[in-house]
């Protein structure tokens, strides 16, 4: 399943980036966010927009296109 | 003379620990990329220069101010580098950390905002961290100056060499990296072998691009090829990058198992409660609107206007009369009197009777930056700014642009796609600065006395939906790309500092200031002396003047548009030099003693249709000289810079036609 589906407040584990942009992937990878990352949906922002997520306390925005390519599993 | 570089992951404080080590004054802000090019500074204590690079994430750049502090270290000659790292997000910030101890520079950490990580329960060991990286480790609070002094004498001390702090990478790559090393040529000061190979098995562009002055490309792509291959049949990564990423994970994982201790209680901080409200599904563009909203009205209504009458009355009475009398006594003669009362002081007094608007605007966009807002309005904006071929950073340089063009196009470096960037650049001057602002406040005062605010927002409107129609347009035709990237990060709020804000409020608008006492000077003590003189000699009619000759030639053109007179020819054509200049050049052609009398007598040049018509074409026509200048040294390119002037003309032309025999139709005047 992929992290777009999931909901506001869940927390998952990214299990796979194959599919994802790769200079979404490295700027995540600077944020210390990759495969087998532990994140949060914080917030999702309405028609399609952004979705906030949090790693390690910190809080990143990432396009709805792209979090509907990254897979992730329920923790 | 000893060089330290301050370096950092973005929105950590640099800049503002380079203004407290410095006693400088740099822009302030609370998101990333503030500091878009590195800036040099006098250290207060021992006369070292400090140099502030753009924060970076990792030394493998992705955007162009990210680019500069990677080539800056790589080229420039540092003795030491200071490393600030925001304490509470250490395991992030740690990850740089490595990079620059790997790097084997002297290096000094000053561990900042400390006093946020204690208030979220995190605490750090500073000396066993310190023991374990092997430099020194300082915490401050670079806001308030707290341990600043402490890292100066540590700064002081540490110009000697350090050795490089060694990760392992385990069997496979540190025996690719004793091959490495075996290639690379000595004495050629370059940066250590086992640095160099890390960084360019991490794809490190501006590494490679060293390297292969050195070393032959074939040779350097052979021994990259074998080592991902190994890495993949020795290990179960995929790549090497992420091997790299993980082993150094690891190493700061044991660093912070040790020195960290984390007693935070995880509820709902303030960041979330107030992100819940400004980025809601149904609120969050709202609201934004509704915080512009009230920017206008505080600038223009409410403290804005009554400031800048009584300022107006003070130049205009007393000032002028005390000017009057000295020149009388002095024993002046007409010309001066008349150059200094009806030059100098209409045209530069004209426009500085704006500069209470212009401050609180000015310090309410810095109040905007150091709360952390931005990065929310990039985010709440990306939708809408994908839909036309941009990312929602490019928001950001356009929002600064509503202070001056100038910073905003400077603020694109920090968007990474070349081609959005570029757009952004082009488009940030449909941005309405403050300069246009002076213009404005003239104008409504004169025509539109009732609906001040909306007025003057419906021409902000203007700008920002002609910039977004321009950028579908753009982006769909000239500026095609492929795929566009989005990932911001979100700092937490924080409550702006009156300090800080009165700082970025001053360093904002002091230029205002001075272009008045130079620029604005200068040109109206030109105008004034073309209205004086004329073909006839000296002190002629102003009809018959040099200014009417050169207004009169283009005024034709400017008829279609509602406002084909000489006057506001003149006004337009020295326009260029900096926007408040049409603001002098009115007050010297219509040689009004005060603001009323200037407004009564526009009067009979313009109507209420032709002066909206003049206002949006003042908005769009070209961008000020200082501007062109900006989207000359940040495009590189005379062709985008030629055609960014170009296009603002013709649409200018286009809305004012539009407008103006659009509202005669409609039956308005």
């Amino acid at each position: 399943m992929f992290l777009a589906d999931r909901r506001a407040g869940e927390k998952v584990r990214i299990a796979d980036t194959s599919r994802m942009n790769e200079l979404v992937k490295r700027r995540l990878l600077d944020f210390g966010i990759m495969e087998g990352s532990a994140i949060e949906v914080k917030r999702i922002l309405p028609l399609g927009g952004p979705i906030a997520i949090e790693a390690g306390g910190q809080l990143i925005g990432i396009r709805r296109s792209d979090a509907k390519l990254m897979m992730v599993e329920v923790v | 003379m000893i060089t330290i570089a301050l370096a950092g992951n973005p929105n950590t404080g640099k800049t503002s620990l380079f203004n407290r080590l410095t006693g400088s004054y740099e822009y302030v802000g609370n998101w990333t990329g503030v500091t878009v090019e590195k800036k040099v500074g006098v250290l207060k204590k021992h006369g070292g220069q400090l140099v502030d690079l753009p924060g970076v994430y990792s030394l493998n750049p992705l955007s162009k101010d990210e680019g500069v502090a990677t080539y800056s270290l790589l080229h420039d000659q540092f003795s030491a580098i200071l490393n600030i790292v925001d304490a509470s997000q250490l395991e992030r910030n740690l990850y740089l950390t490595l990079q620059l101890l790997e790097y084997g520079k002297p290096l000094v950490i000053g561990l900042n905002m400390i006093d946020v990580a204690k208030a979220r329960g995190i605490r750090i060991d500073a000396e066993l961290l310190s023991k374990r990286l092997g430099c020194p480790v300082i915490p401050i609070v670079a806001r308030s100056g707290a341990g600043c002094d402490d890292l100066t004498r540590k700064l002081a001390a540490t110009v000697d060499e350090q050795n490089p702090f060694v990760i392992d990478y385990g069997q496979t790559l540190e025996e690719a990296i004793c091959q490495f090393a075996s290639m690379v040529p000595e004495n050629q000061g370059l940066p250590p072998s086992r640095w160099l190979a890390i960084q360019l098995l991490e794809g490190n562009g501006v590494v490679r691009d060293l390297l292969v002055k050195h070393i032959p490309v074939s040779a350097l792509n052979e021994w990259m090829e074998n080592t991902e291959k190994r890495v993949q049949e020795e290990t179960d990564f995929k790549s090497i990058v992420h091997y790299i990423r993980i082993a150094r994970g690891r190493c700061i994982q044991s660093l912070l198992a040790s020195s960290v201790t984390n007693e935070g209680s995880h509820g709902t901080t303030l960041t979330d409660r107030i992100d819940q409200i400004v980025t809601n599904k149904f609120l969050g563009l709202p609201i934004f609107l509704l915080f512009t909203y009230l920017i206008f009205k505080l600038t223009f209504d409410w403290l804005g206007t009554p400031l800048s009458d009584g300022l107006d009355e003070f130049i205009t009475g007393p000032l002028s009369d005390t000017l009057s009398s000295w020149l009388h006594a002095a024993g002046a003669t007409e010309f001066i009197e008349a150059l200094i009362l009806q030059g100098i002081v209409a045209g530069v007094g004209g426009v500085i009777v704006f500069v209470p608007q212009i401050f609180i605007l000015f310090f309410l966009i810095s109040f905007i930056e150091d709360s952390g807002y931005m990065a929310r309005v990039a985010m709440v904006m990306d939708k809408i700014m994908e839909s036309i071929g941009l990312n929602g950073k490019a928001f950001i340089p356009m929002i600064i642009g509503f202070g001056c063009n100038v910073p905003g196009i400077m603020a694109a470096r920090t968007i990474e796609q070349p081609k959005e960037r570029l757009l952004t650049i082009i488009l940030t001057p449909l941005m309405s600065c403050s300069a246009r602002l002076t213009v404005y406040s003239l104008f409504v005062g004169a025509f539109f006395k009732q609906n001040q605010a909306l007025i003057v927002l419906s021409l902000y409107l203007m700008g920002i939906i002609l910039a977004l129609t321009l950028a579908k347009l753009f982006s769909s035709t000239i500026l095609k790309q492929e795929s566009s990237f989005f990932v911001i990060e979100l700092p937490p709020y924080r409550i702006p500092q009156l300090r800080i804000l009165l700082q970025s409020t001053w360093e904002k608008g002091k230029g205002f200031i001075r272009k008045a006492g130079t620029f604005i000077f200068g040109g109206s003590v030109v105008i004034w002396l073309l209205s004086y003189a004329g073909p006839g000699g000296m002190d002629v009619p102003m009809d018959e003047s040099f200014l009417a000759l050169i207004g009169g030639s283009i005024a034709p053109i400017l008829a279609p548009i509602g406002f084909g007179n000489w006057q506001a020819g003149a006004a337009l054509l020295t326009g260029f030099l900096a926007k408040e200049v049409v603001v002098s050049t009115m007050n010297i052609i219509y040689v009004a003693p005060d603001l009323p009398t200037l407004q009564g007598v526009m009067a009979d040049f313009f109507t209420p249709l032709s002066a909206y018509s003049f206002l949006a074409f003042i908005l769009l026509y070209v961008p000020c000289l200082a501007t062109v200048a900006a989207i000359k040294k940040e495009t590189g390119s005379v062709k985008w810079t030629w055609f960014s002037v170009v296009y603002a003309l013709l649409i200018a032309y286009i809305i004012s036609i539009v407008i103006y025999q659009g509202g005669l139709l409609l039956g308005f005047h």
